[in-house]
């Protein structure tokens, strides 16, 4: 069990995230308090949602720059709705809907105009981010809906934020449309070689939209989950949270070169830096760091991933 | 259990499995096949022949979808039919394993072989199943890997397996293969034959396309000749021999080679002295195995050879691309160590590569920027002086920093642009816009201006027309009357023999023979390539 736990391609992150969690307790008890631990459960499961979307984005050897807008745009179009005494379980439905077709435009740039996933989400980035500021006018939208904020902070049987439960689910159903559907197995397919895929009679444009509506989807959730744990959204919701999303991805151990998709490792990455990142904050580090640290970890997974394929690239099997 | 997993649609009817009729195609407005005719009958293995540009490729595309025909009818046991990809093709029972490898690196077998056909119930894919299937399969095989293993981490050869596994896993009656056993070792091969004749005995009908005589004579039953997009014979194997196939695949272009009229250095004249260039039992890759040949100032060989035989890999690995792992490579007698580009063009060697568009042109510069890409007129002998004159900082130059002068490249583009006769509007039109020859000349003006000592030209004529080839081939006889030694990779054997004075021809990463091309016939070379 250990052995083949080690010998797996998460192990890595896993391990990290476990010295992670023991370096900080020796450093200040304080760590393993339920409070704090519950902040990084609320804020780690959050990432890893989009975290997952993004990693089938990657395995399709794509990026979606524009996910973390569509978190803003979600939040601020349910913080919206739920003012107008709209029914909640319709708000969610239909920010999920409004997620879901921006990233069926991203997609459609992609296919139609055969722009590059990274250009053409940039330029969605920015219109939606254009688009939030129009609607809400640079105002916050205050949410005085007790049961919706209670549905991401709160817990369940009174001990597993909703926050991870919601997270448990996604991460089963990516799970099981990523191994075990053909669709999922296309997507890996075109990331790996596009030529082989489109030559197996792979439809790469169905796929691309199937990929980037999901991950929108997946982004309007994250987005409603933020609104739900602050009671209020603007248009700061989501900024800087696609880069979040990539470094999850990559330091989960899934190559920006695309063909395969570690989700395991997504997660344990979501988990590892929102670790760090409450971790520095209790041992008083100045929040300035942040981002020197993140970047220091960003780089040594992207040369453990280098090493990982140089090693393949020579016939040793490094899986 | 093995019954099972090569389900196959039984034909007992006289009806051929598949029949092409007048199949045409042009391509940019060329006609390369002239309506030719081709009948696949159940439980036969038919061979289909020809040089390279014969047309085969053309028409195994059109029969698995890959290709729409411009003329031409396909029937389906005796029922008109069109495919409009892959795809549907497949569906309709017709399975091709494509010459060049068409597997996902990043996936496992079992992935790779039920790619696009994966068997699912309720929209999960049932992996029990697939992998039951592979596994049978890969044994039949003789593969000896688990249906998980990510097919990135296996040899090509297995690869080249895997590929075999996905065409005949599933439901199918007609089978196309083209090239199966290019990276196939004889033992892999003899296990593949076993395969084609199972499947021949359960009725499946199978189009094989080689370049290996003795495997066409050992496995089919029928054998059809292209040659320039015609059919030009079509026969039992029984009723033919080797000798016939060669003279119907060549015509009588081996009359029309004049090889003779022209000076040409001879092995006698450069015995004793010491090559530009050899190699000495040079093991390279998993293909290449002791290699060694030679090449003196002012002579241009040959080297010969199929498609998998080592050919290009020759070629990249003289050049630094691929690693040297033993044995020795030589320049003017001493050992060096070519282990990248930079340090062969530092040395004087220079590397034609074998596919232009994607290895050798930068489609989005023009003419002239890819000429004097690299140029650096601080290291020209011709330009040095004027360079002189005009600035002292001339180490700027040498270390590629300073600005180049546009004068200097234009003076240079200039003279290489007269010297090659390069066609094109001026030195700023595109030069995706110019004809392949044209590309061809821009690309050995950028090698002349390096002023190399060896060239290494990988199918220098390849999607060259007939009259810019001529050009091509004069310009090669000027480098080597210039002194450059050359080295010619073709899998035109009239090329080599017309401008060569020996040739190597490699056979499964080796070299089979050198012959004198005074004393030789294009179907000797032919036969040596064959084995």
């Amino acid at each position: 069990m250990l052995k083949k736990l080690l010998s797996s391609e998460s192990a890595a992150s896993i391990i990290a995230l476990v010295g992670v969690v023991i370096v900080f307790t020796l450093i200040n008890n304080r760590f393993l308090t339920r409070l704090n631990i519950e902040g990084i459960i609320v804020s780690a499961s959050i990432s890893a949602i989009v975290g997952l979307g993004m990693t089938l984005i990657i395995a399709m050897r794509a990026l979606d720059l524009s996910v973390g807008s569509i978190m803003g745009f979600s939040a601020i179009s349910g913080a919206l709705l739920l003012s107008h005494d709209v029914p909640l379980a319709f708000v969610v439905a239909v920010a999920l809907a409004v997620g879901g077709a921006l990233g069926f435009i991203n997609s459609q740039l992609i296919n139609l105009l055969r722009l590059p996933s990274f250009v053409a989400t940039l330029a969605t980035l920015s219109m939606i981010l254009g688009g939030e500021l129009l609607i809400t006018d640079g105002a916050t939208v205050t949410i005085r809906n007790s049961m919706y904020s209670k549905l991401v902070i709160g817990r369940l049987f009174g001990v597993v934020p909703w926050a991870a439960v919601i997270a448990a689910v996604v991460f089963a159903i990516v799970w099981i449309v990523f191994h075990w559907t053909p669709f999922g197995r296309h997507i890996a397919a075109i990331g790996g070689d596009l030529r082989a895929a489109a030559g197996a009679g792979i439809n790469v444009k169905a796929v691309t939209m199937g990929v980037f509506t999901l991950a929108g989807v997946l982004a309007a959730l994250a987005g409603l989950m933020v609104a739900g744990m602050l009671q209020n959204a603007d248009s700061t919701v989501g900024v800087g949270a696609e880069l979040t999303a990539i470094a999850v991805v990559v330091v989960g151990g899934t190559s920006l070169m695309g063909g395969r998709g570690n989700l395991i490792g997504t997660v344990c990455a979501a988990f590892l830096l929102a670790s760090v990142k409450a971790g520095l904050n209790i041992a008083n580090v100045s929040s300035k760091y942040e981002g020197l640290v993140f970047g220091g970890i960003l780089i040594i997974a992207l040369m453990a991933d280098g090493l990982r394929r140089g090693a393949r690239r020579k016939g040793m099997l490094v899986v | 259990m093995a019954e099972n997993t090569l389900v196959v649609r039984r034909e007992s009817t006289g009806v051929p499995a598949l029949r092409a009729t007048g199949m045409r195609k042009q391509f940019g407005g060329i006609e390369v096949l002239h309506g030719v005719d081709l009948e696949l009958r159940p439980g036969e293995v038919h061979a289909l022949l020809g040089e390279n540009g014969a047309g085969k490729s053309t028409i195994i595309n059109m029969l698995s979808g890959r290709l729409s025909s411009d003329a031409g009818r396909l029937e389906l046991n005796g029922e008109r039919i069109e495919f409009k990809n892959p795809l549907s093709a497949r569906r309709a029972g017709i399975s091709m394993i494509a010459q060049e490898l068409e597997v996902v690196p990043t996936m496992s077998i079992v992935e790779n072989i039920f790619l696009g056909a994966e068997p699912s119930w309720y929209g999960l894919i049932q992996w029990g199943d697939a992998r039951r299937k592979v596994t049978s399969v890969l044994k039949e095989l003789g593969v000896n890997a688990e249906p998980g293993r990510i097919v990135g981490s296996m040899s090509v050869a297995d690869q080249q397996l895997v590929e075999i596994a996905k065409a005949i896993v599933g439901d199918f009656h007609v089978l196309i293969m083209d090239e199966p056993t290019s990276a196939l070792n004889l033992q892999d091969t003899e296990r593949l034959f076993k395969i084609v004749r199972r499947l021949k005995a359960d009725g499946v009908a199978i189009l094989y396309v080689s370049h290996r005589l003795w495997e066409v004579f050992d496995l089919a039953d029928r054998v059809t000749v292209l040659r320039d997009g015609n059919l030009v014979a079509s026969s039992l194997i029984a009723e033919t021999d080797i000798t016939t196939v060669i003279r119907a695949m060549l015509g009588n272009k081996s009359s029309l080679i004049a090889n003779a009229e022209r000076p040409r250095k001879s092995a006698a004249d450069t015995k004793e002295k010491t090559p530009t260039l050899s190699l000495d039992s040079v093991d390279s890759g998993t293909l290449l195995r002791n290699i060694s040949l030679s090449v003196h100032d002012g002579e241009i060989v040959g080297l010969a050879g199929v498609l998998g035989s080592g050919r290009a890999e020759l070629c990249e690995a003289i050049y630094g691309l691929r690693p040297i792992d033993r044995g020795t490579l030589s320049l003017n007698g001493a050992p060096t160590n070519l282990n990248e580009p930079k340090a062969s063009l530092a040395n004087g060697v220079f590397l034609l590569p074998e596919d232009r568009k994607s290895e050798g042109v930068f489609g989005h510069l023009d003419v002239r920027e890819n000429v004097v890409l690299g140029y650096n007129p601080a290291t020209d002998p011709a330009a040095v002086k004027i360079a002189s004159t005009t600035t002292n900082r001339s180490s700027w130059r040498l270390a590629g920093a300073a600005p180049i002068p546009a004068p200097a490249e234009r003076r240079a583009f200039d003279a290489m642009r007269a010297a090659l006769g390069i066609k094109c509007s001026g030195p700023s039109s595109n030069i995706s816009h110019l004809s392949g020859g044209n590309q061809q000349k821009a690309l050995f003006a950028r090698g002349a201006l390096s002023h190399p000592n060896v060239m290494v030209l990988s199918e220098p004529t390849r999607g060259v027309d007939i009259g810019a080839k001529e050009e091509i081939y004069s310009a090669i006889d000027s480098f080597a009357a210039r002194g450059v030694a050359v080295i010619v990779a073709s899998s035109e054997i009239s090329e080599l023999l017309r401008l060569a004075s020996r040739i190597y021809v490699l056979r499964s990463g080796r070299i089979a023979a050198e012959v004198e091309t005074t004393s030789t016939t294009e179907e000797q070379v032919l036969k040596l390539m064959a084995g």
